[in-house]
């Protein structure tokens, strides 16, 4: 899938999947510092996928040292920001899937329970004080599927033009011509009472 | 900004507009208030692919187990940890020792003669294997370590890649 013309997005994020892009060839050129960048710009991505994918912050970790690892192997193969967001979201949700499978095998059986209840929600949310505002995202996000919530919570991360590319990656494909809303944020903005203006109904 | 003709709820099907960047921004900023990435994990990992040449392997976490460690007294628990790669497995078993620093005892299958490195954030340790795959580091600090095996030399056993584990938290 290309990154290219994909309708409505706001410049500076436009910039940063051609930033990314010309990154991406010159880390395949062997630029170390390139590579260094891009590890620098999309972890936080990695990170979220790892975290919304039911990880421990150690195994999140770990998962995201394979990927770059990983990639560095693939580098031939991608020439796009999308191609490279797409391909990430794929093998850290992959190898956090197959981490996950190898500690619940681990556990004890008492444990189990815990373990069939993933982690799906933000997180906990007493650790944080947080104003009005975000209370009253958090809220409206809480009630979201646990896929809306996934792919919102990777696609914040992600450079703005790829996601429509994380959207099918997660199977939840939005549209053929070009980056639409998506159910997952029509639905979140009809939770916080936003029509379609943006105002409160 | 994307009006809607009907002026009513926002569609599924209308292009991206300003006020989903701006949500999109705003969950951002709660993930990143709720559960932020270790601020200095992408530092971490250039240092480790930092440490990639061209024959290298990575290996991956298998297996890991902890039971409670019969010789030691307290809640201390002895964790084995296996991870395996094309060309090997590495089997650890991590022991406490009395001093605060753990005990690493390791065996390399298929069992060879190979240089061993413990890098940890404080200093680097390098043991070699024996015939039979088996390796210990007494005295480790506690910690992130990364343990790598380095190239075997081109010998009767043949060359091999170097093999890294993942970081991992003795």
């Amino acid at each position: 899938m290309d990154d290219q013309g994909r309708g409505t997005v706001r410049a500076g994020q436009s910039d940063r999947g051609v930033r990314i892009a010309e990154l991406v060839g010159a880390a395949r050129q062997g630029s170390e510092d390139a590579l260094g960048q891009l590890v620098t710009e999309l972890s936080p991505m990695l990170w979220h996928v790892a975290r919304a994918a039911g990880l421990s912050s150690h195994d999140a970790e770990d998962v995201l040292q394979t990927v770059w690892m990983r990639l560095v192997a693939h580098l031939d193969d991608i020439h796009t920001s999308a191609a490279l967001t797409g391909w990430l979201v794929t093998t850290a949700r992959r190898e956090a899937w197959r981490v996950r499978a190898v500690e619940r095998r681990q556990l004890p059986a008492d444990q189990e329970l815990f373990a069939e209840l993933p982690d799906r929600g933000p997180g906990s949310e007493e650790q944080v004080i947080m104003d009005d505002q975000r209370h009253v995202l958090w809220t409206a996000v809480s009630r979201l599927s646990a896929r809306c919530q996934e792919l919102l919570r990777i696609v914040a991360f992600a450079p703005r033009p790829d996601y429509a590319t994380v959207a099918a990656e997660l199977g939840l494909a939005i549209g053929s011509i070009g980056p639409t809303r998506g159910r997952c944020l029509a639905k979140l903005r009809a939770l916080l009472g936003l029509d379609a203006e943006g105002c409160p109904r | 900004m994307t009006v809607s003709d009907s002026g009513g709820l926002p569609s599924a099907d209308e292009p991206l507009d300003d006020i989903d960047f701006g949500l999109l921004d705003d969950i951002r900023d709660m993930f990143d208030a709720t559960d932020p990435m270790p601020a200095d994990l992408p530092e971490r990992i250039r240092f480790f692919l930092a440490l990639r040449d061209l024959e290298i392997e990575v290996a991956r976490l298998v297996a890991q187990e902890d039971q409670p460690a019969l010789a030691v007294r307290g809640a201390e628990l002895s964790r084995t940890i296996t991870f395996d790669s094309d060309s090997l497995t590495i089997m650890i078993r991590i022991d406490a020792n009395r001093d605060g620093t753990v005990r690493v005892d390791g065996w390399l299958a298929p069992p060879q003669r190979r240089e061993i490195e413990m890098k940890t954030t404080a200093n680097a340790l390098t043991v070699s294997s024996d015939e039979q795959g088996r390796f210990a580091f007494v005295r480790v600090p506690r910690g992130t370590a990364q343990v790598i095996v380095r190239p075997a030399t081109a010998g009767p056993g043949g060359a091999g890649p170097s093999v890294v584990t993942p970081a991992l938290i003795l």
